[in-house]
């Protein structure tokens, strides 16, 4: 397909000019931009385009700015392209309400790299999203990801190649189903990060997914959290609170199927000045199927040398590090319920633990302790037109 | 003034200068003893309207309409030759103690406001703009091939009934119009930095929404610039020397300002006479504070730099990236104590990569001066180790 470079300043006058309720449509071709291309403040604005691999947006070459799309804007309606090759994130919808991002496609064309764009998909802080029928590739951070916002719905996606697969962060009231994650570093990650104006997530369903094979190398630069997640995690949830997993197919994964931590066990340093809690609270893992790989874990990352050296080549199913906030021993911190038989499953306690010699005298494989229900939440419906 | 034989007036337009001119044709016709009184009045009145048209002819006052002009004459911020930036009738030159790095561009700041209106000080030390003020500024290098300027861009922030509206000019070829452009441009530019070494970059012009990116606050376009503290230092005016806040107050453009009480004055990030704190966080909260602050677009990641900020986690000190993606360059932290060369602030200023580099845009070349000033700052940190 030929690539047509003039477009990309139509599209950028046409979103700058746009009047309220306006339908700005992307036809079928190949669209190369310098820089990023933006919507700022127009709101009841529709971006269409004819398709996923019809209507193309690359950036290969890109001279200016830090994502390929961004938009800040409320009731938006993002549906039927391809962004390809941003030097940064993808599709960046920030502060925005009433957002709906369905059918776009999110990838880097070059395979996995570092150097990759960090986000494929990814609306933060923003309040009733819906992002469905989206594939992201190859994002060098998270392929869907939503961080800090409020009320989002995210469905019948597919999300591959990327080292995390989808990644909820610091998110309230949001529920993730039919989602099919597969052949990322990781499958599916719920984390509580500190030092966010959104200290806290909570109210977080995960049903109905699909993590599969996420064996794939990780290719994420040095620095951020991903970059120590090991190759074959099927889900990782990290300090939060109010989480129900329930009905998903947890398989092939070749280090951890589920891992559950507390923000003490990334030894990384944080602050709680602005409420952040660094444990997790009321995680609910129900009547999922686990089913590992047979293979050696991950040797690349510590944690997956760490299982290698706990459990000697052995795959885990659910590792937690027993960290427990001494505040709330009362509330059912966690609890693995119905989950399947011969699970592999290990409670770290790792509070006072240093190094592995110290580790190997605390491990409890008793998940019996664990049968329990957790207390149920309501996830709060999103509103989008 | 003067009116020459074909009775055009010549000289200034000031009102006080032309009451002077009236009074004295007014006392010259009384010394004739005309007798009739209407003959009088008829003369003095077709003469005052003669000399405010001819004032007008010669230099039309500043005007702004609901709509932007598409040239930036139409505007009359200038007086005789466009090119030569010398200021009309109430545009009023400024200067900021740490202004943003730029590509070493030159850059000249004016500000007018409506006759009879005055910014004021509100309770945040910030200035509060009345409807009507136009903010100018014009970014431009010195020509290699001759003593001229080459001005690249104006950029205009004008505020409307309804907020305030950033616009960009782009200068022709002949230096002697500039054109409104809403998409941004590049341009070609050699020029030289500080040190005398050239250097070609494809500056880059600011799209509209681009502008809104770092102007915002809460969602709103806001001047960054001028603030009171960054305004509270002295400025070479025609008439001599003064604190540009003074000069505010005396020609009216400030009320509610007292020198005594509104003291708080940023630091000359240049001046090694000054703290390397305090310069450090001048410039880091004029060059990245926009963004990074409370109400800032990237209020997001968490990391807040502006001078006021005395958390030293929300300032950068081992904090780790949230959504950095390949920004971290591989580092862990945003700032590693007295290790410059481990912390992420450090790898995006030096940077020149779209989706790794800070600032996210408006710059193509490393602020070596800058960086260093950074270095050192996080050399002077006592390590924490």
């Amino acid at each position: 397909m030929p690539v047509d470079s003039s477009f990309a300043k139509t599209l950028q006058r046409a979103l700058i000019s746009a009047d309220s309720g306006a339908v700005i449509q992307i036809p079928v071709g190949r669209f190369s931009f310098d820089r990023s291309i933006s919507l700022d403040g127009i709101d009841h604005v529709s971006i269409i385009g004819a398709g996923k691999g019809k209507s193309i947006l690359t950036f290969l070459g890109q001279k200016d700015g830090a994502e390929g799309m961004l938009i800040k804007a409320n009731n938006i309606l993002l549906e039927g392209f391809t962004i390809e090759d941003a030097e940064g994130d993808a599709l960046k919808i920030q502060d925005s309400e009433h957002v709906v991002i369905r059918n776009v496609h999110t990838t880097w064309t070059k395979g996995a790299k570092s150097t990759n764009g960090g986000y494929g998909i990814y609306p933060v802080a923003c309040t009733n999203v819906l992002v469905e029928s989206c594939e992201a590739s190859y994002a060098s951070d998270a392929g869907i990801y939503v961080g800090q916002s409020k009320k989002v719905v995210m469905r019948k996606n597919i999300a591959h190649h990327n080292v995390a697969g989808i990644e909820i962060e610091n998110s309230q009231d949001v529920e993730v189903y039919d989602n099919l994650a597969e052949n990322n570093t990781g499958g599916i990650l719920i984390f509580d990060m500190p030092g966010l104006p959104q200290a806290n997530g909570g109210r977080v369903k995960v049903y109905n997914n699909i993590s599969r094979d996420n064996n794939f190398e990780n290719f994420a630069p040095e620095g951020g959290v991903v970059s120590t997640l090991p190759p074959g995690t099927g889900m990782l949830i990290i300090a939060h609170t109010d989480v129900e997993v329930y009905d998903n197919e947890i398989t092939g994964y070749k280090t951890l199927g589920l891992g559950v931590i507390s923000w003490f066990f990334t030894e990384r340093p944080f602050d709680t000045s602005n409420g952040y809690d660094p444990y997790y609270k009321n995680i609910y893992v129900h009547d999922n199927l686990f089913m590992r790989k047979k293979a050696i874990p991950d040797l690349s990352k510590e944690f997956g040398q760490m299982v290698n050296a706990l459990f000697i080549g052995k795959p885990q199913d659910i590792i937690i590090d027993g960290i427990f906030d001494p505040e709330h021993q009362d509330l059912p911190t966690i609890c693995l319920t119905d989950n399947g038989e011969n699970l592999r499953y290990t409670n770290l306690n790792a509070e006072t633990a240093t190094g592995i010699p110290d580790l190997k005298k605390l491990l409890d494989h008793d998940m019996s302790k664990l049968i329990c229900q957790g207390t149920s939440f309501a996830v709060e419906g999103i509103e989008v037109e | 003034m003067i009116i020459s034989k074909d009775l055009k007036v010549q000289g200034g337009c000031d009102p006080a200068e032309q009451y002077m001119f009236m009074k004295f044709i007014g006392n010259q016709m009384v010394g004739k003893n005309y007798h009739a009184n209407e003959v009088r009045w008829t003369i003095f009145g077709l003469l005052l309207v003669l000399i405010l048209l001819s004032c007008e002819q010669t230099y039309p006052a500043v005007h702004l309409t609901d709509e932007p002009f598409e040239r930036l004459s139409e505007y009359h911020f200038f007086k005789d030759q466009l090119n030569q930036l010398s200021p009309n009738n109430r545009v009023l030159p400024y200067d900021l103690i740490t202004p943003l790095f730029s590509d070493y561009a030159l850059k000249s700041r004016f500000v007018w406001m409506p006759p009879g209106k005055t910014a004021t000080v509100n309770d945040v030390n910030l200035l509060s703009f009345p409807e009507g003020t136009a903010l100018i500024k014009n970014f431009y290098y010195p020509r290699m091939d001759s003593d001229h300027m080459n001005i690249v861009e104006t950029r205009l922030l004008v505020k409307r009934s309804n907020g305030w509206d950033p616009l960009t000019y782009i200068w022709n070829e002949a230096q002697d119009e500039a054109f409104l452009e809403i998409a941004g441009d590049f341009k070609k530019i050699t020029a030289q930095d500080p040190t005398g070494n050239s250097f070609t970059i494809d500056y880059a012009i600011p799209n509209k929404n681009q502008c809104k990116g770092c102007h915002e606050r809460s969602r709103t376009v806001t001047p960054v610039g001028p603030t009171l503290k960054n305004l509270n230092r002295i400025y070479d005016y025609p008439e001599g020397s003064m604190n540009q806040l003074v000069k505010w107050k005396e020609v009216d453009y400030l009320t509610g300002y007292d020198m005594s009480r509104d003291t708080a004055k940023l630091a000359d990030w240049s001046d090694p006479s000054t703290n390397v704190h305090d310069r450090a966080l001048a410039y880091l909260e004029v060059n990245c504070g926009t963004c990074h602050h409370q109400e800032g677009p990237a209020n997001v990641s968490g990391l807040r730099l502006d001078s006021h900020e005395s958390n030293l986690f929300n300032l950068g000190v081992n904090k780790a990236p949230v959504s950095a993606g390949k920004g971290s360059g591989g580092r862990k932290y945003d700032i590693v104590p007295g290790k410059p060369d481990e912390s992420i602030l450090v790898y995006r200023m030096q940077s020149l990569e779209p989706g790794a580099m800070m600032p996210e845009m408006g710059r193509k070349l490393v602020h070596k001066e800058g960086v260093q000033l950074i270095r050192d700052w996080i050399t002077s940190m006592p390590t924490t180790e």
